[in-house]
């Protein structure tokens, strides 16, 4: 060490020259930061089947909810309230236990309902739904 | 300035830089590991609140729905025709991303569930409606 220092004509460091480094790491992350998004959305999962082929209807076990366009909830032909779905979803559940749910909403229905709906579905433990709309 | 050039040793004077270099170093792998390329929707919405909501990470292609119909995508108000193209093409693209349906509380059921079978016909069959964690 001594030798080379002594060797080259300057008493100056003889290490590698960070600054254009630097530079150029610091445009990436100005780069990183700018296109940076963080976005996370959370969702509900649902099932839908395309237009053309009918909602699956063959296994009666499935239970129909009914959507109607003022956001009224029809179960097994009775008008319920939001939190009602879950307990008859249970109830129905627990006599098919593999039974999946169709959700026929009108054109209109607002899609709160639905979420709300779907939601209370799957807090009576039923994730298997197909969702459908109906004129 | 002399005197303190002769003061020890004669080595640089200048400020290392090699502590900075690791600070930004760092940074920037934070954020090119954070980096998700979101195609986000451009435009806010009330989303429903629901209790099951799940966070997709997938979740990257975002399509909203306001309540009077509109579709935004990509930041840009697209018909209901468009989607579907839209969609195909950003399909090719990254095959394995997934779709999140931003719908408004108030908006109609129909235009959502319209939504939904033309992103299935452009070949994405993963796809959930958002809704925002309740409680």
């Amino acid at each position: 060490m001594r030798k080379r220092r002594h060797a080259s004509g300057d008493q100056e460091h003889t290490g590698i020259d960070l600054a254009p480094m630097l530079d150029f790491v610091t445009n990436l992350l100005i780069f990183f930061i700018i296109t940076a998004v963080f976005v996370k959305e959370s969702g509900l999962e649902v099932n839908r089947p395309t237009s053309f082929e009918q909602p699956e209807e063959s296994d009666n076990e499935s239970i129909q909810i009914q959507i109607l366009s003022d956001g009224e909830i029809w179960v097994d032909n009775r008008a319920v309230d939001v939190r009602a779905v879950r307990a008859n979803v249970e109830r129905m559940s627990a006599v098919n236990p593999d039974s999946g749910v169709l959700i026929l909403a009108q054109e209109q229905a607002p899609t709160g309902t639905l979420v709300e709906v779907v939601d209370q579905v799957h807090l009576g433990g039923i994730y298997n739904i197909t969702f459908s709309t109906t004129q | 300035m002399q005197s303190r050039r002769h003061a020890p040793e004669s080595e640089d004077t200048g400020i290392d830089l090699a502590p900075m270099l690791d600070f930004t170093t760092n940074l920037l792998i934070f954020f090119i590991i954070t980096t998700s390329f979101i195609k986000e929707a451009g435009i806010t919405v009330f989303k429903p609140e629901a209790l099951t909501a799940v966070n997709r990470d997938s979740g990257n292609l975002l399509i909203a729905i306001r309540e009077n119909g509109d579709i935004w995508m990509d930041r840009r108000r697209i018909e209901l025709r468009d989607v579907r193209p839209q969609m195909e093409r950003l399909h090719i693209e990254r095959p394995d991303d997934t779709v999140v349906i931003i719908a408004d509380k108030e908006s109609d059921a129909g235009v959502v569930a319209k939504v939904m079978d033309e992103v299935r016909l452009a070949g994405i069959t993963t796809m959930s409606i958002a809704a925002d964690p309740a409680g």
